[in-house]
């Protein structure tokens, strides 16, 4: 992916140094927690419909939901929403801390008329 | 489910809270309704997250995913993990960039990102394609809800519906009606959560929180009726639920309608904030709509119907004949009929105009018209609306599937098309027009491969099914447009400037 623009361009995996760098690596980090929930927990209920012809699953009880009830239909959810606190106050601090050190006047987006084309 | 008279009792209740939205749109002195027809207030990041949820809500989310879990069991939750899970893709990749790149459109973001007027026509008319797909899902939803209410045919129901839907929105757009969203999602979260309450409370279940005392249904199923949910992947193969699963992910990143809730929040942070919130407005109806699916099953089994295969056609109804089975209130049942009601109008509505805009705005001024003024414009999306409303109408005729599998269309396509090109217009300024429009008129064939080269390749039905294409179809998307972006010229040293300054905020200045 070597270009003219590499140097000054924008590459997710290439950052470039600064507010850049810091918000790639959150970025990897969330995402990595958001695809191991996901395809980890679908795995770990396909192993237990295997074992035991599916013992677990008939047998395993947590608040009252079958495990792969309550670990899909509620703890993802709630992982996500988790995992989008997490970042929010990352991305907050993160924002504050860059901007005490320099005179930001983007922070709230351009105004509306000049985002017309 | 076929009723031959109408329901009287919940039409009224149906009536009465199309009239509250109406007149409390009215009322509001808040008017912010953009030309687009994005219409809301902000005024906190709480109830930024209620717009954005009740802006998500629509008839499959209230009837299908209900439906679903009736019918296929744990094949269901794919939906659940793919509608919530696909807003963390939003907000870690794309809310913060699209907020700060400040344009309004799908087709606007892609024009202006590729300098092509090329590109944001194929984005147009992709916007337009998926509004269409999305819709006949809200019409099936919409239709069926007719159909109980006045106790008439399908199909009358369809045009009946069609004719309810397009009065609506003149009516509101005449009389300049503000949607009131946070009131809606208020309205929303009790007329689904209400009835849920009532059926597990008659059962003598733990109905406080419905979305964990379901659960003795599940165990009643077993040791009573001998049905077991516990062989998830058994008929439905791993794979095929994280195709489906990714697939309704990747797809909600690039719904049009839903990236354009953040071009309007105030500020990045409560762009941010909002979607979290959002998502967990969302998360509320999803943590309950598996009970729906779950107790229908079980008044099957106490009618001696425990192993019945049930017909698809009704399974979409499943939420409201629950409600009837277990004998909640009538005026319950005509909360949650209005519920489902108004999830689909609004969903309907604000697809169509989204579609029509996209028609008068981004295709009619550049192809057919460079003179157009905006009020030709304005008479243009009056008209496409129509028109698009006619083409959903004869779509919804004879019935395609369920309402979440035809919404799962829609969001493989946009999983293909829109959010490659959100993607990598981000995240690699070297993307260019060529790359996008390969990628996007890649995405559109791999979206519909299953029906137009399965019978030739059978293995293309398996990789790329037609409710599940974007799992495989969206990387594949990303590297056609690395690769052809690679071999051509890149992109003008304006647009990454752009980029690094305006989007990412990195560079000199």
């Amino acid at each position: 992916m070597s270009d003219d623009n590499t140097d000054r361009g924008i590459n997710i995996f290439k950052p470039q140094a600064g507010l850049m760098r810091g918000e790639v690596r959150v970025i990897v980090l969330v995402m990595s927690a958001w695809l191991l929930a996901v395809v980890g927990s679908q795995l770990a209920i396909w192993f237990l419909e295997d074992s035991l012809s599916g013992f677990w699953l008939t047998e395993l009880f947590f608040f009252n939901l079958p495990i792969h009830f309550w670990l899909t239909g509620q703890f993802l959810p709630l992982w996500f929403i988790l995992l989008g606190v997490v970042f929010n106050l990352w991305m907050d601090r993160h924002e504050s801390r860059r901007m005490d050190g320099t005179i930001r006047l983007r922070t709230t987006g351009r105004r509306k008329e000049e985002q017309q084309p | 489910m076929m009723t031959t008279s109408v329901q009287l009792i919940p039409l009224l209740i149906v009536a009465a809270m199309f009239a509250l939205f109406i007149l409390g749109g009215l009322g509001s002195k808040i008017r912010q309704a953009s030309d687009y027809g994005f219409a809301g207030s902000y005024s906190s990041r709480m109830g930024s997250g209620a717009a954005i949820a009740s802006n998500w809500m629509s008839a499959a989310s209230i009837l299908g995913l209900a439906g679903l879990f009736y019918l296929k069991g744990y094949y269901a939750m794919a939906f659940v993990i793919g509608w919530t899970g696909g807003y963390i893709l939003l907000l870690v990749l794309l809310a913060t960039q699209i907020r700060r790149f400040g344009k309004f459109t799908a087709p606007d973001f892609v024009g202006f990102r590729y300098e092509s007027e090329a590109a944001r026509t194929v984005a147009a008319l992709i916007s337009i394609m998926i509004s269409m797909i999305y819709c006949v899902a809200q019409f099936r939803g919409v239709a069926l809800l007719v159909s109980w209410l006045f106790g008439i045919s399908y199909q009358a129901a369809v045009i009946t519906g069609t004719a309810l839907v397009v009065t609506f929105v003149v009516i509101s757009g005449t009389l300049g009606v503000v949607r009131n969203q946070r009131l809606q999602y208020f309205v929303l979260i009790v007329a689904f959560i209400l009835p849920l309450m009532f059926l597990t409370k008659k059962l003598g279940y733990f109905w406080v929180v419905p979305q964990f005392g379901y659960g003795q249904a599940i165990i009643d199923l077993q040791t009573q009726f001998g049905f077991f949910w516990s062989e998830p992947f058994a008929s439905i193969s791993l794979f095929k639920w994280l195709a489906l699963c990714f697939t309704l992910m990747f797809g909600t990143a690039g719904l049009p309608h839903v990236l354009s809730r953040f071009y309007m929040a105030p500020s990045i942070r409560d762009a941010r904030w909002g979607v979290v919130w959002g998502l967990f407005f969302i998360a509320l109806i999803y943590w309950s709509a598996p009970a729906y699916g779950v107790l229908a099953r079980l008044y099957d089994a106490r009618a001696g119907l425990a192993f019945r295969q049930p017909d698809p056609m009704t399974a979409d109804l499943v939420t409201l004949s629950a409600a009837l089975q277990g004998g909640v209130p009538v005026w319950v049942v005509g909360l949650l009929v209005a519920g489902g009601m108004a999830a689909a109008f609004y969903a309907v509505s604000g697809l169509l105009q989204n579609g029509a805009a996209a028609f008068a705005y981004d295709i009619y001024p550049r192809l057919f018209r460079p003179t157009a003024t905006d009020s030709d414009k304005l008479v243009m999306a009056k008209g496409f609306f129509l028109v698009l409303a006619a083409g959903v109408l004869l779509l919804s005729f004879k019935p395609m599937g369920m309402i979440a599998e035809i919404a799962a269309v829609a969001f493989a396509l946009a999983g293909n098309t829109i959010f490659p090109a959100f993607l990598l217009g981000i995240w690699w300024s070297r993307t260019n027009a060529a790359g996008v429009l390969a990628g996007m008129l890649s995405g559109v064939l791999i979206s519909f491969s299953a029906p137009l080269f399965g019978g030739m390749l059978p293995l293309v039905e398996t990789l790329f099914p037609l409710t599940s294409s974007a799992f495989l179809g969206a990387p594949l998307v990303v590297l056609v447009m690395i690769v052809v972006s690679l071999v051509t010229r890149p992109p003008s040293s304006k647009v990454v400037a752009f980029l690094a300054h305006d989007v990412h905020d990195v560079g000199e200045r």
